[in-house]
């Protein structure tokens, strides 16, 4: 190992490295700045409260997708899970269940929030069994789920909305639109919301067995299995986690809108993934941070609002945005070319 | 340079106004708010909108919302977040919508509903729609006059979601069922898209190869079909449409569609407009929140004089 590649300076490097690995969050202070001085009353606080709730919706969906691209996967179905889990909210508070010669049964505000999270879930819970004990390819599991979640939502009312979901006292449920409209200590429920998801993420990610077993199977899942992780029970759980901050978003939604159409939620995986690889999550797997990808969700939303702000045409919002994340992901090849670059540089130095 | 200092002025006057919205916008602004403009009947809206708020010495901020509610909920925060005075909207669905109108209205911004309604009435300021069922009325007598009263036929609905593509299918069948010797024999949604028209139409061929007429809940859906059946060699089938967009006029005119109802999406989109006008400037529009707008039917006699959601005299 001496052989150093002889073109590079040796001094700069370090420093650009650095500059490259806190490349996310150079584009948020970017994206706020510019807007700041473009937009129109950007900077106000009831903007600022507003773009974070708009950023909280696809960083939900990005906190789970997190999990499972760092495992090597992809979870193309969380859109359609937003989709099926609104509608499984508004069935619940217009009919709640029916439970045939029992009568109806209905349900308050927080069973309602657990059922449509159990829905989530179990849509996790059947990608990761497709996955994992049928092997099938990550992508093509959740693709046929995305479809199949999405035609079950248009199924679930006939293709029509579910109206006035303002809820009924009677059953508890009228705080329902609270979710999406209330507010606790002058912030959004679902800012609260999304502080409380990132947190537990993080600290899984961080801190458990289970997280350094995350970031082990995507690295090397042969590796793992063979130093006795369990490797399909660490699938499971991250789908099953991706499909739980589905259903949260789906229920934000429907109590925001008071209303549950089926076709919500379509390409939000898209942004979701978007969002993960701006914040330096790594598609081939085992490479990826919570926080970084929270970072992501507010850049793509920061962009969409300031730019609906300026009125720029909504064609070139969709052209800029792609431009982003592309540059994101060249950024992210120059950076691990840098990085071991930089590693081998320091080897050769420390070898002689 | 001057532009520049001018720029990071009104960028600290923004940033000290903090909390209060309506300090920094310079001249008053409109929202307009659509479906996209890929659609050129939506265009024409926020076009004929646009155009009528700058002659009224409005800004203008034209957004778009995709037909999906939670975009449009987006687009009314960030709208009421910039300070607009007045929102003109197309909304993205009859029930999904009322929420995000409630929201300008507490925030104290009117709006005003154009081409689709919504199911709360009190809470918009004006809701001028197009008389679907008028329109639809009028293409369903030229539909039964073009057919010769007989014949089985074949429907494309719109999106179930949306109020007009009920309300049209109703007035279509008020009239058709009238003709006993007039049978439907398939009906099929194609959710207002020109592809999805294209397949529903090949798949109907297949199974009904015998039908001699098409009525469609668009015109976008009227030119997927009439793409399929001219690709099958079936240019005899009758196919009618509603909207009155510039390509079923064209093809009116080649004699390939044989009719379609007018919308006047420009002239509806600036009567909106106007009526935001009053409103803001002395406290009321003077008409009721419902209108009707009446359509007008298009065919081989007419044709030439229609350009983008217009007929000229």
């Amino acid at each position: 190992m001496t052989a150093a590649p002889a073109s590079t300076p040796a001094q700069g490097s370090p420093l650009l490295l650095t500059l490259l690995q806190a490349r996310t969050y150079l584009a948020l202070i970017l994206v706020f700045g510019f807007f700041a001085f473009m937009a129109p009353n950007f900077l106000s606080v009831a903007n600022s409260v507003i773009v974070a709730k708009h950023a909280a919706l696809t960083a939900f969906l990005a906190i789970g997708m997190t999990f499972v691209i760092i495992t090597g996967g992809i979870d193309l179905s969380v859109g359609s899970t937003v989709g099926l889990c609104a509608m499984v909210s508004g069935w619940l508070i217009l009919y709640g269940i029916d439970l045939g010669a029992m009568g109806t049964m209905q349900f308050n505000t927080l069973e309602i929030a657990l059922l449509v999270m159990c829905v989530g879930v179990f849509v996790g819970f059947v990608n990761g069994i497709l996955i994992t004990k049928l092997n099938v390819a990550p992508f093509i599991a959740t693709l046929g789920t995305l479809y199949i979640a999405r035609g079950a939502a248009l199924l679930s009312s006939g293709g029509r909305t579910f109206p006035n979901l303002s809820g009924n006292a009677d059953y508890g449920s009228a705080s329902f639109p609270g979710i999406g409209a209330g507010t606790f200590l002058g912030l959004p429920v679902q800012i609260w919301m999304l502080i409380a998801v990132g947190l537990v993420a993080a600290y899984i990610a961080k801190r458990t067995p289970l997280g350094r077993h995350i970031y082990a199977v995507g690295g090397n899942e042969r590796g793992a299995a063979l130093s006795g992780v369990k490797v399909n029970r660490v699938k499971l759980f991250v789908y099953m986690f991706s499909g739980f901050c589905a259903a949260i978003v789906g229920l934000i939604i429907a109590s925001q809108l008071q209303a549950a159409h089926p076709a919500t939620g379509e390409t939000f995986e898209l942004n979701a993934i978007a969002a993960a690889v701006l914040g330096g999550t790594s598609l081939s797997g085992g490479r990826g941070k919570i926080g970084g990808t929270i970072v992501g969700a507010f850049v793509i939303s920061i962009l969409s609002d300031g730019l609906v702000m300026m009125s720029v045409s909504s064609f070139w919002q969709t052209v800029i945005k792609g431009l982003v994340i592309v540059a994101a992901v060249v950024i992210d090849q120059a950076q691990s070319k840098l990085q071991a670059r930089v590693a081998l540089q320091q080897e050769a130095a420390l070898g002689r | 340079m001057n532009v520049k200092r001018r720029l990071l002025v009104s960028a600290m006057a923004v940033a000290m106004a903090g909390v209060m919205p309506s300090f920094a916008a310079a001249a008053d602004t409109i929202a307009i708010i659509t479906p996209s403009h890929d659609n050129p009947f939506f265009k024409a809206e926020a076009d004929g909108a646009a155009a009528k708020a700058k002659e009224l010495g409005y800004d203008t901020m034209v957004l778009v919302h995709d037909d999906d509610a939670n975009k449009q909920s987006e687009l009314f925060d960030s709208a009421i977040a910039a300070g607009v005075k007045a929102i003109v909207l197309d909304n993205a669905g009859a029930d999904a919508t009322v929420a995000a109108v409630q929201k300008a209205k507490d925030a104290g911004i009117p709006s005003f509903l154009i081409d689709r309604e919504i199911t709360a009435s009190g809470i918009a300021v004006s809701q001028i729609v197009s008389n679907n069922y008028q329109g639809a009325q009028l293409g369903g007598e030229e539909f039964v006059k073009l057919m010769g009263e007989k014949g089985d036929y074949a429907e494309l609905l719109g999106k179930e979601s949306d109020t007009n593509a009920g309300i049209r299918s109703q007035g279509y069948h008020d009239i058709i069922d009238q003709y006993p010797d007039l049978k439907l024999v398939a009906s099929q949604t194609a959710n207002w898209s020109q592809t999805e028209a294209y397949t529903v139409m090949e798949s109907m061929l297949q199974a009904h190869p015998e039908i001699k007429g098409v009525i469609s809940g668009n015109d976008t859906m009227a030119m997927g079909a009439w793409a399929a059946l001219e690709a099958a060699g079936r240019t005899d089938v009758v196919v009618v449409g509603f909207d009155g967009s510039n390509d079923v006029r064209d093809s009116i005119k080649k004699g390939g569609i044989k009719a379609t109802v007018l919308q006047p999406a420009y002239a509806q989109a600036q009567m909106a407009v106007e009526q935001a006008d009053k409103f803001l400037k002395t406290g009321s529009t003077g008409v009721e929140e419902k209108q009707l707008m009446d359509c007008a039917l298009i065919n081989a006699d007419n044709a030439a004089k229609l350009e983008t959601f217009a007929l000229s005299n």
